[in-house]
């Protein structure tokens, strides 16, 4: 099934690109969508909608039925096919009384299917996406007639949403357009425990067999890399996925010289952007020395998570970077059993020169580009696609996204939620990741408010119960840049600059760091930035970050 | 096929008396008696015709994409006329000389080393005189085709890591360990060195079954006349088989700008895009995973025009030198 939905997305895709698009079956159907104007007051569209919010009670009454689109976490997708399929979805569908029916793109593809469902017209009813990524911002598929306004459906058929909305108006500006328009059920990192997700790690039992302290700062990560190399035969000290974006956007080598190679918020309150700085040469200095030395996974273009994840379970790599859960836990739980002694511990952020306090560091936004649901101009039963929606962000829905069912996934101690065996020692073998899947979507993402009391029991190793604090770096907010989105007319603009940037940068960043490139070009590489137009794009940024500071 | 033959007797004798005062050599009369003597075939042929209407001359509508500013919210008819901005962008784009250099580089390097790699490969099996050894090598070597390219390209990935399966190869010849797929001179190589590997057995069954066609009184003359088999197979089995070769080859020529993006994309990584980045990849990036609709389309556009006129060369050429064309 999976197989013919991404061949048939190949297939789609390739024969769009041959300058044959297949999609031109009619217009879409736009023609009928109220779009336009920056209101986008919908209401109108919305069928039965004369049950007053008071009066409602879930589940709702009737038949419901909406299409539900969005990727299926991989850890569900190791043990289901659908959302629907898991006890979570049977009962958001009791709990509600909507009927979904759900539908996901094939794993790593949902951009691409995300990109043909909106030319091709024909959107499921709600969309689970990346909303801010959309070409153009949220605002322009909103103008472009893909989504609804939601402010009015909020008003009608949201009340808990709204009520949340209204007692956080830090998360309010975040989830609404320049024009005040509501596009998402948004996901929302309901602590500052919670923003923070990714940071290194390194394997303590080493540093303590080799008698060294915690890397604090670039030299001393070079001397405890050298002697991992040295006296351990590390082949990669330090390895991880630098082909993954999210990752390398928060490379914490890159923070330690105050440039992360992406847009951040400077402290004269500009944008800029991080890998046209000086602070990006020293790290690109560093690691092209670092890289010569024998210090970073020599494979490191190609390296994905399965390399990686070897390199790191047989002693061939000694630290890396990246999630508690995912990647810390999960090679933890690999390598104990051939290896009892292997223990990750999370380091701090480094900084350039010892003595210092690191400034930068990864923090995700209170709303992070995840996991936000829109309701599409193809949704006929508006108010069930609201309301279902709606009721993960009430007491009950709250509780049963992040924790379960009560006395089945979680009971209440001491008026704390804690999971039960289902849960923690799963009865089938299933490990703690994919039980919590199956029963809640508090450990991933989705449409509602995540809650920190899931963390401390999710995280059963030493090394992830510390990672939350270890990685906190407490400057980190103020050079973090909000979601901002440029105008419409701006972003055409902007995604075809940036597209140009950001395959030059790559490029460029790695034959740095490869030695192919010498760093006495970085001048020169700096003024093809600026000949591909980066002062346009900062500029753009920048009056899409005053416009967010007016919300 | 009888039936067929014994229908079109009657039908012919009919469609004669009732056409009795129309002209023999009217266009009509030739398509009816055309139509009674061979409706089965043309009701043979009526899925291709479909299938091309429906995905190949349709889908020419929506190029037209090319030349506006596609919103798929407006439609195709609906979205503004840019002209050729589409175009003026791609062409003035940085990457647009490496792009094209990297496109025609590889396209004729495959063309290249991979074109006779199975005409080289029929002819050795043609030349094997055990049958069980023949069959066995011929099994052996289809089998890469049937592998997805996604394994295939995972497969040639981790060989190609510093502690993978090549680099051990490499170190037994004396080399020294490297990240193979990190050296923009190593990729094309790779890229196809594995295309072959993956293709060759598969491509050389047409010329397997051009081979068998060849009449077998020539190598006997040919013996008579005290020729050995390499001079039989100069001059006997080639030029049997031209004919075949050069259909292949303007096949060949014509697809020869539109190489696919998938196993660029898989195999590729920015450390490479010096030499790795091709077209339809470029395309990809920008359309698919940027929803640069229309400029993706006038990039594809421009590739297809590029092989419309290679193609059109090539005919003309293999006419003029070589005799046969395919029109």
């Amino acid at each position: 099934m999976k197989k013919t939905k991404k061949s048939l997305a190949l297939f789609v895709a390739a024969s769009m690109l041959t300058g044959v698009i297949a999609g031109c079956s009619g217009s879409p159907s736009s023609s009928a969508v109220p779009s336009g104007s920056t209101g986008g007051n919908v209401n109108s569209t919305a069928p039965s909608g004369d049950s007053e919010p008071q009066e409602f009670t879930y589940p709702m009454t009737g038949e419901h039925a909406i299409t539900y689109w969005a990727s299926l976490n991989e850890t569900v997708s190791h043990d289901y096919t659908n959302l629907g399929e898991t006890p979570f979805g049977k009962g958001l569908m009791e709990n509600t009384g909507v009927n979904i029916t759900f539908q996901h793109p094939p794993t790593g593809g949902a951009a691409e299917q995300f990109n043909l469902l909106i030319a091709d017209g024909s959107l499921p009813d709600v969309m689970e996406y990346s909303w801010q990524t959309y070409p153009g911002g949220p605002e322009k598929a909103i103008s472009d007639g893909n989504i609804y306004a939601l402010n009015d459906i909020i008003d009608q058929y949201c009340p808990n949403l709204k009520a949340y909305l209204e007692s956080r108006p830090d998360v309010d500006r975040q989830c609404k357009t320049d024009n005040g328009n509501y596009y998402m059920f948004p996901f929302v990192r309901g602590d500052p425990g919670l923003q923070v997700t990714m940071g290194l790690m390194i394997r303590q039992d080493w540093l303590d067999e080799l008698g060294l302290s915690t890397p604090t700062c670039i030299d001393e990560w070079h001397d405890v890399l050298t002697a991992f190399k040295e006296k351990k035969g590390a082949s990669a000290p330090f390895a991880y996925e630098f082909t993954m974006g999210s990752l390398t956007n928060n490379m914490p080598f890159a923070y330690a010289y105050n440039a992360p190679r992406g847009f951040y918020l400077g402290e004269d309150g500009q944008v800029h952007f991080g890998a046209a700085e000086e602070g990006y040469k020293q790290y690109l200095t560093t690691m092209n020395q670092w890289y010569s030395e024998g210090l970073l996974d020599p494979d490191i273009a190609t390296a994905s998570f399965d390399q990686v994840s070897a390199k790191m379970t047989s002693g061939e790599a000694g630290a890396s970077f990246g999630w508690a859960g995912s990647r810390m836990g999960v090679w933890t739980n690999a390598a104990i059993a051939t290896d009892p002694n292997f223990n990750l511990q999370p380091v701090p952020y480094p900084t350039a020169k010892a003595g210092e306090t690191p400034k930068m560091g990864q923090i995700d936004n209170l709303v992070p580009n995840q996991g936000g649901v829109a309701i599409t101009t193809s949704c006929k039963d508006v108010e069930a696609a609201a309301r279902m929606l709606d009721w993960a962000y009430s007491d009950e829905g709250h509780m049963y996204y992040n924790f379960g069912v009560e006395g089945v996934s979680y009971t209440m101690v001491n008026g704390e939620p804690v999971y039960t065996d289902l849960i923690l020692n799963n009865p089938d073998g299933l490990g703690i990741a994919a039980a919590m899947v199956a029963h809640i979507r508090g450990n991933y993402n989705g449409p509602f408010v995540q809650d920190l009391r899931y963390l401390s029991q999710y995280y059963t190793i030493d090394g992830q119960k510390k990672s939350n604090t270890t990685w906190t770096v407490a400057t980190a907010p103020n050079y973090a840049l909000p979601p901002v989105t440029p105008t419409p007319e701006e972003s055409e603009e902007f995604s075809a600059i940036m597209n140009e940037i950001n395959t030059y940068r790559d490029e460029m960043t790695l034959k740095y760091i490869l030695g192919t490139e010498s760093l006495d070009t970085f001048d020169n590489y700096v003024k093809t930035l600026e000949q591909l137009n980066l002062s346009r794009a900062i500029e753009i940024e920048n009056a899409a970050l005053e416009r967010f500071n007016a919300r | 096929m009888k039936q067929s033959t014994i229908n079109t007797g009657q039908g012919v004798s009919d469609s004669v008396r009732a056409a009795k005062p129309v002209d023999r050599t009217s266009f009509a009369f030739r398509a009816k008696k055309d139509w009674v003597q061979n409706w089965g075939l043309y009701l043979m042929f009526l899925p291709v015709l479909v299938y091309f209407l429906l995905f190949s001359y349709k889908p020419m509508y929506g190029a037209l994409i090319a030349f506006k500013n596609y919103k798929p919210a407006l439609g195709f008819m609906g979205s503004p006329w840019v002209g050729f901005d589409q175009f003026t962008r791609f062409f003035t784009s940085p990457f647009f000389g490496r792009l094209i250099k990297n496109t025609l580089f590889l396209s004729f390097e495959l063309l290249i080393f991979g074109f006779p790699a199975p005409i080289v490969l029929a002819l050795l099996i043609n030349e094997v005189q055990n049958k069980h050894f023949k069959k066995t090598v011929q099994t052996l070597t289809y089998l890469p085709h049937f592998i997805s390219l996604i394994v295939v390209v995972g497969m040639i990935t981790d060989f190609s890591m510093t502690s993978g399966l090549f680099n051990d190869i490499i170190v037994l010849f004396g080399g020294s360990r490297s990240p193979l797929l990190q050296n923009p001179a190593l990729y094309r190589p790779i890229y196809i060195l594995s295309d072959i590997w993956q293709g060759v057995g598969w491509g050389s069954i047409i010329y397997l079954s051009a081979l068998s066609g060849v009449d077998a009184q020539l190598y006997e003359a040919a013996t008579i006349d005290g020729a050995n088999r390499f001079q039989q197979l100069l001059h006997v089995t080639l030029p049997g088989i031209t004919p075949t070769i050069i259909t292949m080859l303007i096949l060949r020529v014509g697809r020869l700008m539109s190489i696919g993006y998938e196993k660029t994309i898989l195999l590729y990584n920015p450390s490479t895009y010096d030499t790795a980045d091709i077209i339809s990849s470029y395309v990809y990036r920008v359309g698919i995973q940027e929803q640069g609709w229309s400029y993706s389309t006038a990039i594809g556009l421009f590739n297809s025009l590029i092989n419309l006129l290679l193609l059109l060369i090539t005919n003309k050429l293999s006419k003029k030198l070589a005799g046969t064309s395919l029109w």
